[in-house]
């Protein structure tokens, strides 16, 4: 790990220490055991002899496991050590830590090892912003445990401390007296159980380690085991898909509404909870590899979709969560996210996968079942989004608090830019959104006539978005440009710079047709196209900055949906193209892309310059390689069977993805790189 | 002003019928609002949307339980229920994703009620 943090993790439960196995977390400092947006331990110092440990090195043996190997001693220099200690973690309900000491002197060894633990219980969102607690603390020691407890009115959080040896445990830790014998060693197990979410879902339930630990190796296995297998001429490409189906497993989060399904979280580990827009977008890419995540998020954002209208939450009937929050400040209505709705993609969308997941898997009863949320997200775009009565989806926020001021996936302060560098007012009307909003209705149409049989509002639905595709290519074409305008601002006006989202139009199908080559021409011009990927912004544009956050940045996740939306639109060449370039940084990151990297022009840096961020893997970013595939490959379903249309880059050589899972059973798809990505690059 | 707003919820339930957000949800659930020594119970019934609101015993799906003080506010919409469920106030069991969908029986904040449908669809209605 760059920032020398070990992490392990499962769902929303996760630890991060130092590479000694350490917690020394101060307020605003990301470390110690989290659960359930709360720090359940802040603290947890190992100690032989009153000295602190040296680590040799770690193991990172699964996303849920890792190893430490220390010797006593802080020093610099090198020191004899005559004791190793090897701490074995694994994450569960809490977690569990395998303590071993191994005596390797022919005198026998009289130790005192002390392991000192303390929590403040922190919110994630106090330990971002150092906010005062307002509860009380308690630390008593009962039945042989140590108990940490935080109180707050009827809101209780603890931590359970214990050992499977015998030790002194006070108000501050356990403490082992022991003799190890000549060339002998002594182990004892630590549990560390958080209690939580009231007395009825108390579970403190203390699994064997060696259980969990085979349980969840083996549910790894057949995780790998159920996706399509991939052979490939290219290694890089074999090893990149193999590092995301690994890093997608990692970041399955199960809500307890979910009964044991699993949905993608966004990002670990501080963004293992719902989120609508990110869990959509990866769903989406993953469909064609792990259906049954999609049916997973459509649920679980079904069942929490907006049925009121609440400006604290920005919630309106029919739409769809933005981000969902268990923690202290989440429970006491200081912060909105119980859930949080302030997205206004994520709606769209969630028609958009339900229909993409139908015409995967066939799934009908999913789509009958999500009829009542499918029909209301519908319903949304039109009577809550147009916050201007002009026929487009629009953003302001209601809460100007603590809600988020810019609703889409470009959500940073200075995303949505006037070529000359204005930022416009709001509400804003981004152009994807009404991409998207044109997508939902037409895949809604397909539903409504196949599934729930209502051919009025299929025919509708069709026609306003016959008139919606219509107004738009007029409304937001940039003439002198020959693109679509970033946004509209509050007077109509077009906010004109160039950017990425037209790759996500030619995605959506909003697009005429007639002006599909020239966007194509634009996503692959030295203005956007940095030789790995497409910009968030244009080069020349006032804002342009290689490493501005979403002005010039390289988004993995936006490539993958730009390439497909090159395919929708018939440029097979120029989706390999950028296939091509994402594929190849990957390598530069072991296979696992980053959120962002550099937008720095390819031939000037020759690796790409990775964006600095807190979240590794990111979900979209791992479901980049997945959805490439896709598109590489030319996957469509087409009624009851798969179309394959091969246009792989010709370095990838022969591939194959066997057993791809549908409507259609199982299936092979197979192609040849033939596309020369160097000429039709540029 | 001293309403019983929990009383005047359920009241309304029962008079609701069919109610067109849980239209395919089928499932029950006990409300117990505890009031000092005493413990009022309403069994929820619901089949396809349709909605039965009881003084039965039966074995509910779920069980959501409160203070009546909690239960009054969130009956008002002045307390958000899954709010409540993190603070501790509001104690479910059994079925987690019914109680997520009951929820949607309860009012908004009396601020936000107003309605907040977009410019465009009044126009288009006019």
């Amino acid at each position: 790990m760059s920032d020398g943090l070990v992490k392990i993790l499962d769902g929303n439960t996760f630890v991060v220490s130092d590479a000694r196995g350490d917690i020394e977390a101060s307020r605003t400092d990301p470390t110690g055991l989290f659960s359930f947006d709360t720090r359940f331990l802040s603290r947890w110092v190992l100690t032989v002899n009153g000295e602190r440990l040296n680590p040799l090195s770690v193991d990172d043996l699964q996303y849920f496991e890792t190893r430490f190997f220390l010797v006593p001693g802080t020093g610099t220099v090198y020191i004899d050590a005559k004791l190793s200690v090897i701490r074995q973690r694994a994450v569960g309900n809490g977690f569990h830590e395998e303590l071993t000491i191994l005596n390797h002197a022919d005198e026998p060894a009289d130790l005192k090892i002390r392991l000192d633990a303390g929590c403040d219980f922190a919110d994630l969102f106090e330990v971002k912003d150092a906010l005062e607690k307002k509860g009380t603390y308690s630390s008593r020691v009962e039945d042989g445990k140590l108990i940490l407890a935080y109180d707050r009115g009827a809101f209780s959080r603890a931590t359970a401390i214990s050992a499977s040896e015998p030790a002194r445990v006070d108000k501050n830790g356990l403490t082992f007296k022991v003799r190890i014998e000549p060339h002998g060693e002594w182990s004892t197990r630590l549990h560390v159980v958080t209690r939580q979410l009231g007395a009825g879902q108390a579970r403190e339930e203390i699994e064997d380690p060696k259980a969990s630990r085979l349980r969840m190796r083996r549910n790894l296995e057949r995780w790998i085991d159920e996706a399509p297998r991939l052979e490939c001429d290219w290694e890089p490409l074999k090893a990149t898909y193999r590092r995301s189906l690994v890093d997608l497993a990692a970041l399955r989060f199960s809500p307890l509404i979910a009964g044991g399904h699993s949905l993608p979280a966004a990002g670990l580990p501080w963004f293992m909870t719902m989120f609508g827009r990110d869990s959509i977008f990866t769903s989406l890419q993953a469909l064609p590899f792990a259906p049954e995540l999609a049916a997973t998020t459509l649920r679980a954002l079904g069942d929490l979709q907006g049925v009121r209208s609440d400006d604290f939450r920005d919630e309106d009937p029919g739409r769809i969560l933005h981000e969902m929050r268990y923690g202290e400040m989440t429970a006491f209505e200081e912060r909105p996210h119980s859930p949080y709705y302030g997205s206004v993609d994520a709606t769209p969308l969630y028609v958009v996968l339900l229909d993409e997941y139908e015409r995967w898997t066939g799934n009908r009863a999913l789509v009958r079942e999500l009829e009542v949320e499918a029909r209301a997200a519908l319903d949304w775009i039109d009577e809550y989004a147009d916050l201007q009565g002009t026929g487009y989806i629009w953003y302001k926020r209601r809460n100007e608090k603590t809600g988020l001021e810019n609703q889409c996936w470009k959500d940073s302060w200075d995303s949505i830019s006037f070529r000359d560098g204005r930022l416009p007012g709001f509400p804003r009307a981004t152009c994807e959104l009404q991409g998207y909003a044109y997508d939902a209705k037409l895949r809604g149409a397909r539903l409504a006539r196949l599934v729930w049989k209502d051919t009025a509002l299929a025919n509708r639905l069709e026609k306003e978005a016959a008139d919606l595709k219509r107004r738009f290519n007029v409304d937001f074409w940039v003439e002198d440009g020959e693109y679509f305008a970033l946004a509209l601002d509050p007077d109509g006006n077009k906010v004109d710079a160039l950017a990425s989202n037209n790759g996500h139009l030619l995605w959506s199908g909003i697009v005429d047709k007639s002006k599909a080559k020239a966007l194509a021409r634009h996503l692959l011009s030295p203005r956007l196209f940095s030789g790995w990927g497409v910009r968030t912004l244009a080069e020349g544009e006032a804002r342009y900055n290689p490493i501005g956050y979403h002005v010039g940045t390289v988004w993995p996740f936006d490539n993958s949906f730009i390439a497909w939306g090159l395919r929708r639109y018939g440029f097979k060449e120029e989706a390999a193209v950028i296939a091509a370039g994402i594929l190849d940084a990957a390598q530069f990151f072991a296979g696992r892309l980053p959120e962002a990297f550099g937008g720095y022009e390819r031939a000037q840096t020759m690796y790409p310059v990775q964006y600095p961020t807190a979240c590794s893997p990111q979900a979209w970013s791992t479901g980049t390689p997945l959805l490439l595939l896709r598109t590489m490959l030319g996957l469509e379903p087409h009624g009851e069977h798969l179309v394959v249309d091969p246009a792989l880059p010709s370095a990838v050589g022969h591939l194959e993805l066997l057993d791809i899972p549908g409507r259609w059973g199982r299936i092979d798809a197979f192609g040849r790189g033939r596309v020369d990505v160097e000429r039709s690059g540029r | 002003m001293i309403t019983d707003s929990t009383a005047a919820f359920f009241e309304e339930l029962g008079r609701r019928g069919h109610e067109p957000l849980l239209g395919k949800v089928t499932g029950s659930v006990r409300f117990e609002v505890v009031d000092g020594e005493r413990t009022e119970r309403w069994l929820v019934t619901i089949d396809k949307g349709t909605i039965l609101v009881s003084r039965g015993k039966g074995a509910p799906d779920c069980v959501l339980r409160a203070d009546k003080a909690c239960f009054d506010r969130i009956a008002a919409g002045e307390l958000n229920a899954v709010a409540a469920v993190l603070r501790g106030e509001l104690s479910v069991e059994g079925d987690l994703r019914l109680v997520v969908r009951v929820q949607r029986l309860f009012p908004g904040p009396p601020a936000g009620r107003a309605d907040r449908r977009a410019a465009g669809y009044a126009r288009r209605q006019s």
